[in-house]
């Protein structure tokens, strides 16, 4: 223990003017900046081009452009930039405060490199985004209550299913790879922080600033499209679809920085003795997730700025009067969307696997092959576009390929099964709560993947395209696989994060409430679908009701089931027993180092010795024995 | 010591594996057969018989196709997703720690194995098997639906913020409710006055995007006499859920005096009704 470095620690004492301009920061200031910016940028703009044929879409454009801008301004994303151009660097003290050394909780408001402490918030963003979204589709479900409902207009309605939507899409794509790539990783390869700290705090800040426009859409007239925002309705949609626009190319920018900031560190900052072979297989989720994001985003950043300039200068890439065609629009939207259903799969299924192995008490089974599985799901996603494009008109003679590349995919995606059930076979079962998560995922996921291969051949695909069967699909994979698989992780790495235990009595209530509602739910919109009911409907038959009953009454319990499992959360932050360092008893890098973790996270650099998964191996140890191993919860003393 | 040095010695210091004291059940993978064949049949039988209660009246080969494969895929994913379930459900209640406070320590360790090769090697295989399989299914009925047959007819749809247009081209016909005349191939040329819609006559078992100034195409052959719902299928704006009309299906007769009630000639609806002959 004398090797701890003093200065590390978070009572350390920093020079008064340790940070320079980042002492000034914080939330606030962002804000305040952010909210200035834009009012300026809406005061130009409306004084230079009232009474243009583009008008309201440029002024919308500028301000929230201004907005993002002014935010991270505010917030000091450009601050280390400046410093180089006027000629000096940061010095050590300056780094050591930007990483919140002795700020207590008040860095969590702040422009913070510590990766714990970037991981930590995008937890309590993703929640909050859940909530939204969650809020926005009780809306929805309330709506198709009856028939001919009075409960909104088909104008919200339609703003409401776009913008639960593509919430919803933002919340699962940073759901796992938020919190849990930035907290949990680095410590799981040994690493003392991410590769690039800085761009990694403004990952997140710039999501936060993405945030805002794509809320404010509900003012701007509401988006009518859909969060797929096909042309040419989105080229004709209020300024709302500005808002939105500018949304999502904040937000790839977010996803881009993270993904080449998790890939650089995982290539470069392991610890001794880490080589790829030894990787848990969540690092490399994060890592084969990381760079499908920076393959499929750039896409969707191109599908949307297009749609500005379509909008705001009268381009017409996607006009078709003007020699465009939406088609345009949906290859580029699909090319992305199709490999980010898998950026936000794979992280979760990473987790799951650690959670396998580590409660079934055995190593992974077929490690080789689980990573082959995951890097052949990310390779054949990049070729599967065009399955969601089978009744658009555009290339007909592609459905044969398209067929071939998308059923494909079942194979790796059996191999994730395979190695999930051939981890839990034969194990020693311990029916802790990340465990439960597990078994619905399978439960779940099974499901999300049968129905897929109805969509993926293409005489069934036109009956089933565009209607609630699909709906139900994507819910139960992506909430029903993806979003409970990262509760599972939630479970799982709460006392990493938190330092303290999750309180498995009201977590095991909000499970059982929520595999209820997820099946009640999406069961009754796969029926739903069956029967004939379109997609995205404000109102439907009498022929649908009983079906949208259920489905409505799942939602609720559904909801119910998430409201305990956020309650769960929060009492256990503030009122759970301590943790101690390793209470999974498991064998990777995050648990051998202390709890709360220190800053760099490891008192000696650790050398790894052995793979992750020494479940049953008496003698196996995966770090080098001068590495001290915690066991207690009182073992730490930075608090 | 060095790094490669201090490694050497932790390599050499690790025993060899030592046999794990978890009692293995000897009769577990019968078990688990059992179980999977059980949930197999169950699957099997919701394939079969659930879809009738479940889809709409099938109103041309095109939909009939649609409910097949339905049947046919759930049945040859019957046993993969049983097999799954029987495994996982299998550990749980065999293997699982008990005892009062089953929670607060780790139980012993299972099995330290790292995989079968065998057994990825069969579980690989057959999923390449299965993966071929839907794919020469879904080829050869996707072939047999785009075949064109001798007695088509063409009609023009038309979509637009929120109501369909049919037009039976040569007759001067236009309708907003869809006509359709009895065993005949309907060839429907597909278009848009303004954003996408999608096109999808429900118990036709067909759906196609219309997009503005581009015509889509796509045939269903109707087989039975009846009506039929006309929905839109792409989100296209304020009344989207409203966008939607009834089809018939009529005798050829019933098709032939419909048309002249709406004022075609007689000579048109001749060289109409018998373009495709």
């Amino acid at each position: 223990m004398s090797t701890i470095a003093p200065m590390l620690l978070e009572d350390t004492k920093l020079e008064p003017k340790a940070g320079g301009f980042y002492r000034h920061q914080n939330f606030l200031t962002g804000l305040i900046v952010g909210i200035l910016s834009g009012f300026i940028g809406w005061v130009v703009s409306l004084a230079l081009l009232q009474g243009s044929n583009f008008g309201s879409d440029m002024v919308v454009t500028v301000t929230l452009t201004c907005w993002v801008i002014g935010f991270n301004a505010g917030m000091g994303t450009f601050n280390a930039i400046f410093r180089w151009i006027l000629g000096h660097d940061q010095n050590h003290e300056d780094e050591l405060y930007a990483a919140g050394v002795g700020q207590g909780w008040k860095r969590y408001w702040k422009y913070c490199t510590d990766h714990k402490v970037v991981g930590t918030q995008y937890l309590v963003l993703v929640m909050v985004l859940f909530g939204v979204g969650g809020t926005l589709a009780m809306m929805i479900r309330t709506q198709l209550l009856s028939p001919n409902s009075r409960f909104m207009s088909p104008e919200t309605y339609n703003a409401i299913v776009s913008i639960h939507g593509m919430i919803m899409i933002i919340a699962t794509i940073i759901m796992v790879s938020g919190p849990f790539a930035n907290f949990i990783m680095p410590i799981m390869i040994g690493a003392k922080d991410m590769a690039f700290p800085r761009l990694n705090a403004m990952s997140f800040w710039v999501v936060v600033s993405a945030v805002p426009p794509i809320l404010g859409s509900f003012f701007l007239g509401g988006v009518p499209a859909g969060w797929t925002t096909y042309a040419p309705l989105s080229v004709q949609a209020p300024p709302a679809m500005d808002a939105f626009a500018i949304t999502i190319c904040t937000f790839v920018i977010s996803v881009t920085v993270a993904g080449i900031n998790t890939l650089v560190t995982v290539l470069t900052m392991r610890a001794k003795g880490m080589t790829m072979g030894r990787l848990p297989i969540f690092v490399w989720g994060s890592i084969i997730a990381g760079g499908l994001g920076l393959y499929a985003m750039p896409a969707f950043l191109m599908a949307q700025s297009a749609l500005i300039t379509d909008r705001v200068v009268g381009t017409g890439f996607y006009v078709a009067e003007q020699g465009g065609t939406g088609w345009l629009y949906e290859n580029t939207f699909w090319i992305m969307g199709h490999p980010e259903v898998y950026v936000i799969l794979i992280p979760p299924v990473g987790a799951l696997i650690e959670i396998a192995s580590t409660f079934a008490r055995k190593p992974v089974f077929g490690y080789k092959v689980m990573v082959a599985g995951i890097s052949g799901i990310a390779t054949l996603s990049i070729m599967v576009w065009a399955h969601h494009m089978f009744t658009t008109g555009w290339a007909p003679t592609l459905a044969d390929p398209f067929m071939l590349t998308t059923e494909l995919i079942s194979i790796p995606t059996g191999i994730i099964f395979l190695c999930m059930v051939g981890t839990i076979w034969r194990g020693s079962i311990w029916t802790r709560l990340p465990m439960y998560f597990l078994y619905l995922f399978i439960f779940n996921f099974i499901i999300g993947g049968i129905t897929g291969i109805y969509l993926s051949d293409v005489p069934a695909d036109q009956y089933f395209h565009g209607n609630m069967f699909v709906t139900a699909h994507f819910h139960y994979t992506l909430l029903g696989g993806g979003l409970v698989g990262a509760m599972g992780a939630v479970c799982y790495w709460f006392p990493k994060v938190t330092s303290r235990m999750l309180n498995e009595r009201i977590g095991k209530t909000a499970f059982w409430v929520v595999a209820i509602g997820i099946q009640i739910t999406y069961m009754a919109q796969f029926y739903e679908g069956f029967q004939g009911m379109a997609r995205r409907v404000a109102n439907y038959n009498a022929l649908f009701v009983d079906a949208n009953r259920v489905s409505s009454a799942g939602a609720y319990i559904l909801m119910a089931g998430m409201l305990i499992f956020m309650y769960a959360i929060i009492h256990s932050w503030r009122h759970g027993k301590k943790a101690s360092a390793n209470p999974w008893h498991a064998k990777s890098l995050e648990w051998m180092t202390l709890t709360p973790v220190p800053l760099e996270n490891f008192l000696v650099d650790p050398v790894v010795t052995g793979h992750p998964y020494g479940y049953g191996e008496p003698d196996s140890k995966p770090v080098a024995p001068e590495m001290p191993v915690p066991v207690s919860a009182n073992s730490g003393g930075s608090h | 010591m060095s790094y490669e040095e201090k490694r050497d010695e932790i390599a050499e210091e690790v025993k060899p594996i030592v046999a794990h004291t978890m009692p293995f059940h000897k009769k577990a993978p019968a078990k688990v057969v059992y179980i999977t064949i059980v949930f197999t049949i169950i699957g099997v039988l919701l394939a079969l018989f659930l879809p009738t209660h479940m889809f709409p009246f099938s109103m041309s080969p095109e939909m009939h196709d649609a409910v097949l494969t339905f049947v046919v895929f759930t049945i040859a994913a019957a046993p993969v997703a049983a097999l799954v379930y029987a495994i996982a459900a299998y550990s749980l209640i065999a293997w699982r720690k008990k005892g009062a406070n089953n929670n607060e320590e780790p139980p012993e360790d299972g099995a330290p194995s790292h995989g079968s090769g065998l057994i990825t090697s069969l579980w690989i295989g057959t999923s390449v098997v299965l993966v071929l399989f839907l794919l020469v299914w879904g080829m050869a009925e996707l072939s047999a639906e785009t075949a064109q047959q001798s007695n088509a007819i063409q009609v023009n749809v038309t979509g637009q913020q929120w109501m369909w247009t049919f037009s039976y081209p040569g007759t001067g016909v236009t309708t907003h409710n869809l006509i359709l005349p009895e065993g005949r191939q309907i060839d429907f040329n597909v278009t848009s006055m303004d954003v996408t819609h999608g096109f999808w006559p429900v118990e036709m078992g067909v759906q196609i995007d219309a997009n503005p100034n581009v015509i889509d195409h796509i045939a269903a052959t109707t087989n039975r006499l009846g009506s039929f719902d006309v929905r839109c299928s792409q989100i296209c704006g304020l009344y989207h859920a409203y966008m939607q009309t009834k089809g018939t299906v009529v005798t050829n007769a019933q098709f032939a005096t419909w048309l002249a009630s709406q004022g075609a000639s007689s000579s048109s609806i001749q060289s109409y009704a018998l373009s495709g002959k």
